[in-house]
């Protein structure tokens, strides 16, 4: 007990919250996204008030509605974490997972759930201060095996060390990779198949520990609904080709939330439809992000310093703007597909299909390409749509999930297409120890200065 | 070809492990394709009734990383960055192609660097499950038949029932030897030092499984008659971690004055003692072999009954090589930007130390740099078990 106390002393001694000016976005939706993520986390904490069950789940796991149909509030553990790493509050739940031998090089998302956990466990409440009325004890929490992280298998696993009755579903959710000896179509059926059955898994999964059943019509609607917002989403994003551009990437770190925190529900659909009819307007006034555009830049890898989201801000400053990202840009328009989504009866193999649909789309454009790569292609269709003059990525050392292949995509960029401008920016998500604002605006600055010899030479 | 016998088996191991690649390098001049491959996750069977030799693509502690580090982010785990970096140096020319396993981040997240940096004639990747539910075993057994066309296809020729049985028997027999090693280590002093065992599975990756098999059963007669034996030394430890390919490490524990008994490690109890059955369909048990039997922090096992009984499930196997072994002390040996081991620790740590055997952990970088430190935690650590 002694020893729990002093833990609980030394974190509580950390720096409290700072207060940060809010950051100036171009568009009214996106400075409507904060108090819409804090209004769903009133509404988790007011469902478990009410006993309704609660499920951890992460972004980018296909489950979205299959988790709403049943009437299971999901708690998205990384909105968390990048919240209290916005709020510049996650340094001292990183140092509790420091206390209990998480590495620091582990993904710092996870090590500030797994420290608050950890700390809400012992306390038998939530943290002091915790911001927006904290991170709930959940009724069940929804892993995922995939190509693509592996903290989404080990979180939760190593989250039942401090909630050892809480249990765990790992959902398999492969896609099959971009090859040279084959063709993906070869392998999806089988590939479909096994998500159907891992799907079906998980809502026995559900219905066995929150007493819940599921309601198939409802979820068939609810699919219905993410499709239509996937659509609206695409082309709400597509009108950012527009010189200038109305949008930036800046803008879209808020517009993440809806995108990958309310999928299947109405109020996302109607946030988009409510962006794009904002965007249009803005275009026919020629209403830019800045007012002298004199730069355009692709986002192409790596999730953002959400401690240092007004370095997007100091871009603009330079005449420097963001029409588009592929950071969380997690959907395609469905009808782009080369699938009729529509005739699909089964909801959860209409679930597999646009997830498998999802991973592969880039796939037959680098076909085309000799040497080619997806993400790559992915790249140099966005370049080309949005004019864009220059490359910035970010890479974050505690994730290797979207970080890892950031300099090999620029290489292969430069082989296979064309040499641009790139700058590589180095921090992490939620880790403000490894920010360094001077160091990385001077960074900017010299890049900025590249972008304009570039533009020189013609 | 037979293993040549000299100064004594120990000896040509440690030849073979100093010099890594030169019995592929052999190889390969007499006309063999050589596959490379990062993981314990690769079924080698497969690649061997192919008509290839699997050729375990290694690090070395004592090379800096430097071209590795223009292609690829060194936020992965350093081992791979090492891997990566002799290969881009030229150490493993010789290979005609290369297969990465759904393992961890740091080697999925890098197959297209390893695919388009090597260029090798042949790439693939096996996208093994995280699961080992029914569903995900039938699934794996999917990949498995797409892998065995494909590399089948690279041969020239379909990869035979037949030849996927007389390998399978070739790695079970690999397999009874390495247990037979092991069997060595549990008197004391053991019979067989835990550098010496290190060596011999190592230098094991790069040749042929029957010559690893030959020179393992010459091993195990030649140190029954040793006048040379370990010394008894203040402790007898068990190593847990994912990747270990270097020497280094064990030899600084046991020159520190403690017996390595026993590890959890890959190379070692993790990778080289699971059995494949033979089934009617060869690929059934290579399949339930390399998805349920290797008890690696990257499989997801679900939990079936409580969550101690879950714990045994995970690490049961750590508690029982701690009795059969008579260990005095653990050592998690977790290299640093590892998410499948470093989520692990907690949980880990507390179910060994619950067995009433002391645990460091330790967080290390692939690199003879950290040697010094690491000598003075493992040195305050024995001096802790000492006073128990």
């Amino acid at each position: 007990m002694e020893m729990a106390g002093q833990k609980e002393k030394d974190v509580t001694e950390q720096k409290q919250p700072e207060e940060r000016k809010k950051r100036r976005t171009a568009t009214e939706a996106a400075s409507r996204v904060g108090s819409m993520t804090k209004a769903a986390l009133s509404e988790v904490l007011q469902a478990k008030a009410e006993g309704i069950p609660i499920a951890y789940t992460f972004i980018c796991c296909g489950y979205d509605e299959i988790v709403r149909a049943m009437g299971i509030v999901p708690h998205w553990v990384e909105n968390y974490a990048g919240i209290c790493g916005a709020r510049r509050d996650a340094q001292r739940f990183l140092e509790r997972a420091g206390v209990e031998n998480l590495s620091r090089s582990l993904c710092t998302y996870a090590l500030c759930g797994l420290g608050f956990d950890a700390w809400r466990e012992e306390l038998g409440e939530m943290p002091p201060d915790a911001s927006w009325g904290g991170q709930v004890r959940p009724d069940v929490m929804l892993g995922s095996g995939q190509i693509l992280c592996d903290p989404r298998n080990k979180w939760f696993q190593a989250a039942q060390h401090y909630m050892p009755d809480v249990p765990v579903y790992d959902l398999g959710l492969p896609w099959p990779p971009y090859e040279d000896d084959y063709d993906y179509r070869e392998v999806q059926d089988y590939y479909i198949k096994y998500i159907v059955e891992q799907l079906r898994g998980l809502v026995e999964f559900l219905e066995k520990h929150t007493k819940r059943k599921m309601d198939w019509d409802k979820l068939s609607e609810l699919i219905d609904l993410s499709d239509r917002t996937w659509n609206m989403i695409w082309e709400a994003y597509e009108l950012r080709r527009a010189v200038p551009t109305p949008m930036g990437t800046g803008d879209a770190m808020n517009t993440m939330s809806p995108l990958n925190f309310m999928m299947g529900t109405q109020q996302a659909y109607d946030f988009f439809k409510d962006l794009y009819d904002e965007l249009q307007q803005k275009i026919a006034k020629k209403e830019g992000v800045v007012e002298n555009e004199k730069y355009r830049l692709l986002w192409g890898g790596g999730l953002p310093a959400w401690f240092a989201l007004n370095d997007f801000n100091y871009f603009n400053s330079k005449g420097a703007v963001f029409p588009v990202e592929t950071t969380y840009r997690m959907v395609e328009a469905i009808y782009n597909f080369d699938i009729d989504l529509s005739k699909i009866t089964d909801p959860l193999e209409h679930i597999a299909w646009r997830w498998l649909k999802f991973w592969t789309f880039w796939y037959d454009k680098a076909r085309k390409r000799p040497g080619s790569h997806p993400d790559v292609e992915h790249l140099i269709q966005y370049i080309e749509d949005y004019k864009i003059d220059g490359v910035v990525m970010h890479e974050a050392f505690s994730c290797r999930t979207w970080h890892v292949g950031l300099i090999w995509q620029l290489d292969l960029l430069k082989k296979v297409y064309r040499d641009i401008p790139s700058l590589i920016l180095e921090s992490d998500i939620i880790d403000i120890s490894s920010y360094n604002e001077v160091d990385t605006r001077a960074r900017i600055d010299a890049f900025i200065d590249t972008l304009e010899a570039a533009k020189i030479r013609g | 070809m037979s293993v040549e016998s000299n100064a004594g088996e120990l000896a040509a191991i440690d030849k073979l492990y100093q010099d890594y690649s030169s019995r592929a390098r052999e190889l390969k001049k007499q006309g063999k394709k050589i596959i490379g491959y990062t993981c314990a996750f690769v079924p080698l069977e497969i690649i061997t009734a192919a008509g290839f030799i699997p050729f375990r693509i290694k690090g070395d502690v004592n090379e800096p990383i430097t071209k590795a580090d223009t292609i690829m982010e060194t936020i992965v785990c350093p081992r791979i960055r090492s891997c990566l970096d002799l290969s881009m140096k030229g150490n493993y020319d010789f290979l005609d192609g290369i297969v990465i396993p759904h393992a961890c981040d740091s080697i999925c997240r890098t197959y297209d660097i390893w695919k388009y940096t090597l260029a090798l004639p042949y790439s693939h990747f096996i996208n093994m499950p995280h699961g080992t539910d029914d569903s995900s075993l039938r699934f794996y057994k999917a990949i498995l038949n797409t892998f065995r066309k494909s590399l089948g296809e690279f041969a020239g020729h379909e990869i035979s029932d037949a030849g996927l049985i007389e390998a399978i028997k070739l790695y079970n027999q690999n397999r009874v030897a390495v247990r037979q090693l092991y069997e060595l280590r549990k008197q004391d002093p053991p019979l067989v030092s835990g550098a010496e065992v290190t060596e011999i599975l190592v230098a094991g990756m790069g040749i042929p499984v029957e010559e690893s098999t030959e020179h393992m059963e010459k091993i195990i007669n030649e140190v029954q008659q040793r006048t040379d034996r370990p010394e008894k030394k203040q402790a007898r430890l068990m190593i847990v971690g994912a990747e270990l390919d270097d020497v280094a490490f064990i030899r600084l524990i046991e020159d520190t004055g403690a017996s390595v008994v026993v590890d959890d490690l890959c190379p070692g109890t993790r990778e080289n003692l699971p059995m494949v059955d033979i089934t009617d369909d060869p690929l059934d048990g290579i399949a339930e072999r390399y998805l349920r039997k290797v008890h690696c922090a990257k499989t997801y096992f679900e939990q079936i009954g409580t969550y101690q009984e879950y714990l045994d499930d995970r690490f049961g196997h750590i508690k029982r090589a701690i009795n059969d072994f008579k260990v005095d002390g653990v050592i998690l040996y977790i290299y640093k930007y590892c998410d499948p081991f470093g989520f692990e620790v907690p949980a880990m740590k507390s179910y060994i130390e619950l067995t009433d055997v002391p645990v460091l952990y330790l967080e290390d970088e692939y690199s003879m740099s950290t040697i010094a430190r690491l000598r003075t935690r493992i040195q305050a650590f024995l001096e802790m078990i000492s006073s128990r």
